[in-house]
């Protein structure tokens, strides 16, 4: 038994209740984050926290802390079981996950995880040689994440994952160019390549136009699309949103809304991804479908919305880390089915007339009933004529239904990249969206912003 | 914890730091949310342990750990340092000069928070539920929140701080839905009600039941109520969303680590640059704001900075004009003006960054029916509901929960899914009026993300409605 998951079983045995279940979420990590080819915000984390609830009849309290001796593990509980005391019944609460068969899946690399601080420099370093003359902001980042769920319950289990990215912005006063490789093994991360592409990008973006705001058809690379579903998904295709009715499947599972080219899963099994064994709350994961063929199919559940949610719905195992568990189950392996086009340029030449776009910035959900989305392109945004990529453009301010994007799919590429999306707040909770590259016949730019640059 | 502190930069500077400080941290919050009359969540996090910043031959590192005893402080200390060592090419750097200082902090507070008991907290938030329920709404939900910290910072250059704040605040939102539409209503602000640096009378002075009925109403008014028609026009806009007006195109674009570009590949950068100190035009003559860490129950209020930096009121702009940064000590060295006090670092395991501490748009005269009497034709926006704003915090875009027409000086129709947008200097600048101290509202919001990895800071603005021709109205997809 290692250090985390007996630590859970402590944890479980110092509460007293008619069941109990413990977190334990353990981190070493850290960034090599640069600004203007320089090393400027290195920063190592070491932590470990626990995480309990305590149940007694129909009443329910957590409570969190990162003391784990004798002393701290007692107070830790003693603060659920006030939690739970003080908190009225609640006819819905969820027995927590008992002994199941849990997957099997990749995800946990020793080379990676034995990076220390000197590694994760010296790859740092590599991004910002291979990036030539144009100055690189980003960072290189390496972490072993352990997380062990036991409840009183018979569930006892932990997974250690780890996880690399390197991120590149390669920029000057004029131009700017964005890259970025995630994956759960470090060979298979190459910061000099990632900033090359950057560069790349860069040098293509001075001098840039201005586009009249309209409806354009588009291309979207792998880091666009990725965050744009991922911001969809959150209310989308959350069961807990479903049920509060802010979805935009509210009323309409079961219905063709997609280009039937369009297939979006929720798929943490799979190792191109960042593989997961258990959410949360300790129930299997499993790959859920959401979208096949352009029906809208469903959405993911943990313990609590799928007991809410009665009808025999049962958890997909989508229990959100406890910082995050506030806002409900939520799809963080998002996998968008590739297509048949070979090639990002056998996208643009099927657009034809339009916008390739590399980079997404603050994207702000308008209308989550509709999927409405607005935000900025920056760092690699095109003009596409005579089905070829054109002169560079200014950020662009759009405002989008998803729906709408997703509706008229003249292609995607069969070739799929894992786009970070981890900003890294709280505990460390690397998660990614594997997804092609997209062609959409309907992009609503709706303002301008400024030129490519920093 | 202090002795700890000291033990942490003492094994930096033996370790070959040529600077450094250490802050000690225990944190205890609480969340305690009820969402359709149910308990939805009864939180109580503590956290402790230490983060130390070390400089070695120019360049920084910084690492933490959990532990708050010997071990925790060394080990800490020798990785920052290592990491520093690791950092490659050469670097140099200076910091801004800034007096040794002995010093002390404790927010003002009438009751701790976190002594409240957990039954009358939750007690507090069925009540607002109970006045929300109407026959369109849907989900009800009511939220409080307690946090008590007590954090020692040490430098190499003697300073010793010891502080200890308190926080709490609360709100509710209302959502109804017909079926086909969703509507929200939140109060009194959409970004997790609104939290001050003060005891629990905050929470009780906010009067959610009391606010609660007038909030379902209008969510559920909202579902027969029309979209907002495109349109450039005059826009009136309400304390709260100036608040986030104000965060996002003044805030950001001042910090100076990001004009800098230590922010490109993430938050991004600012349309301002160094050198457009005291000339550059940021917008009308009625505008101006004011980076103040002074302000009673700001929650971006402190004694010292997380460099030691004491807190002071600095204007930022002034009649328009721009007049100040939010720096740290290196910025400010590099700018060769100021001494800092803005970093600010979300618990013991982040590096301090430059930070929001609390921005105000100060106040000018008349109240907000004033503001709308000189007004024949516009929009009254209330209450955020979506923000977007570029790298450069140039080209904005902002939704809100409710929004009125304005026609011949007085309120109209109620409008749902209302929207505007703009670009910042030009926006700024056509500002002709903000309403007076009477309607000056003081928000607390706890949700200001910046760094890698990502830091959440806790930030107060200040704000009165304010008034701005020719906007850009009703943004929707084509």
């Amino acid at each position: 038994m290692t250090r985390a998951l007996e630590l859970a079983e402590r944890a479980v045995a110092a509460a007293e209740g008619d069941a109990v279940e413990a977190v334990v979420q353990a981190e070493r990590s850290g960034f090599a984050r640069f600004a203007g080819s320089e090393v400027h915000q290195p920063t190592l984390i070491e932590n470990e926290s626990v995480f309990i609830r305590v149940i007694r009849g129909q009443r329910a309290g957590e409570a969190a802390g990162n003391r784990v001796d004798e002393e701290g593990l007692r107070g830790l509980a003693a603060r659920a079981e006030e939690a739970a005391d003080a908190s009225p019944d609640d006819p819905d609460l969820p027995t927590p996950a008992g002994a199941s068969q849990l997957p099997e899946v990749a995800g946990n690399d020793p080379e990676t995880a034995a990076l220390g601080p000197d590694d994760q420099a010296r790859l740092a370093a590599n991004a910002i040689a291979a990036a030539g003359d144009i100055p690189v902001y980003g960072f290189f980042t390496s972490g072993v994440a352990t997380v062990a769920v036991v409840t009183s319950m018979g569930f006892s289990a932990e997974q250690t994952s780890t996880d690399a990215t390197a991120l590149t912005l390669a920029a000057t006063d004029s131009a700017s160019g964005y890259a970025e490789q995630t994956a759960w093994a470090v060979r298979d991360i190459d910061p000099a390549a990632v900033a090359s592409e950057a560069a790349e990008i860069a040098r293509r973006t001075a001098n840039a136009d201005e586009l009249a705001p309209g409806s354009y058809r588009a291309v979207l690379g792998p880091y666009a699309i990725g965050e744009l579903l991922q911001y969809f998904a959150f209310d989308t295709f959350s069961g807990l949103a479903l049920l509060e009715e802010r979805s935009y499947l509210s009323g309409k599972l079961g219905e063709r809304h997609f280009d039937e080219k369009v297939s979006i899963a929720d798929d943490a099994l799979d190792p191109r991804g960042l593989p997961k064994s258990f959410d949360f709350e300790g129930v299997p994961k499993q790959r859920v479908p959401l979208v096949e063929n352009g029906v809208l199919r469903g959405a993911v559940w943990d313990l609590s919305s799928a007991a809410r949610a009665g009808d025999l719905q049962r958890s997909t195992g989508h229990a959100s880390p406890p910082a995050l568990r506030r806002w409900g189950p939520l799809p963080f392996a998002l996998s968008l089915a590739g297509g048949e086009a070979e090639s990002v340029d056998e996208l643009v030449e099927l657009v034809g007339d339009g916008i390739y776009i590399t980079r997404l910035h603050y994207l702000g959900i308008v209308e989550p009933r509709q999927g409405i989305l607005t935000g900025m392109t920056r760092d690699g945004t095109f003009r596409i004529r005579d089905g070829k990529l054109a002169e560079p453009l200014v950020n662009l301010r759009f405002t989008v239904a998803v729906p709408d994007v997703l509706a008229d799919v003249p292609g995607l590429t069969r070739q799929t990249t894992l786009a970070n999306e981890a900003a890294f707040y709280d505990e460390r909770f690397a998660y990614g969206a594997l997804v092609p590259a997209i062609a959409t016949g309907r992009f609503d730019v709706t303002g301008l912003g400024g030129p490519p640059g920093v | 914890m202090r002795a700890l502190c000291e033990e942490a930069v003492a094994a930096a500077l033996a370790a070959g730091a040529s600077y450094a400080d250490a802050r000690a941290i225990v944190r205890r919050s609480q969340l305690i949310s009820t969402k359709n009359r149910r308990v939805d969540q009864v939180d109580d996090l503590e956290s402790e342990g230490i983060g130390v910043r070390v400089l070695v031959d120019g360049a920084w590192g910084f690492a933490c750990d959990r532990r708050l005893d010997q071990a925790g402080s060394r080990a800490a200390a020798d990785r920052a340092t290592t990491f520093a060592k690791a950092a490659p090419g050469a670097h140099d750097r200076a910091l801004a000069p800034v007096e040794p200082v002995e010093g002390e902090y404790r927010t003002p507070r009438e009751q701790d928070p976190i002594d409240v008991p957990l039954g009358d907290k939750i007690a507090l938030c069925f009540a607002a539920e109970e006045a929300m329920q109407n026959g369109d709404i849907k989900v009800t939900t009511a939220f409080v929140r307690a946090m008590r910290e007590r954090k020692v910072l040490v430098s190499s250059e003697g300073s010793a701080i010891e502080q200890d704040f308190v926080e709490c605040g609360g709100g509710i939102d209302a959502m109804a839905s017909d079926g086909e539409i969703s509507q929200l209503r939140s109060y009194p602000s959409a970004h997790e009600g609104s939290s001050a640096g003060a005891g629990w009378e905050y929470v009780l002075g906010l009067g959610l039941e009391r606010e609660a009925p007038r909030v379902a109403e209008q969510a559920a008014a909202l579902l027969r109520a029309p979209v907002c028609p495109p349109a450039t026009t005059t826009a009136v806009i309400d304390a709260e969303q100036m608040v986030l007006q104000v965060h996002e195109s003044t805030g950001h674009p001042t910090e100076l680590d990001r004009i800098y570009g230590t922010e490109a590949a993430y938050a991004g950068t600012s349309f301002i640059g160094p050198g457009d100190l005291g000339s550059l035009r940021y917008g009308s003559e009625w505008m101006n704001i004011t980076a103040d860490p002074t302000t009673p129950r700001g929650v971006g209020t402190f004694g010292y900075d997380d460099e030691g930096v004491p807190a002071e009121r600095t204007p930022i702009v002034e009649a328009g004009i721009l007049r100040g940064f939010l720096t740290s000590r290196e910025t400010a060295a590099k700018i060769g003006s100021g001494r800092g006090g803005s970093m600010r670092a979300d618990g013991w395991s982040r590096m301090p960054l430059v930070r929001m501490t609390n921005l105000h748009l100060e106040p000018g005269e008349g109240t907000l029916e004033d503001l709308l009497a000189d007004v024949d034709d516009g929009i009254y926006f209330e209450t955020n509901k979506s923000w977007s704003i570029d790298d450069k915090r140039l080209n904005f875009q902002f939704g809100t929960q409710v929004a009125w027409e304005i026609k011949q000086g007085k309120l109209g129709r109620l409008l749902r899914d209302a929207t505007y947008t703009g670009v910042t200097p030009v926006f700024w600048g056509s500002l002709d009026a903000v309403a007076g101290p009477e309607s000056w509202v003081l928000y607390g919001l706890t949700n200001c993300g910046k760094g890698q990895p990502g830091q959440h800071a806790h930030v107060s603005h200040g704000a009165a409605p304010a008034r701005f021709r020719n906007v850009q109205v009703g943004v929707a997809p084509s």
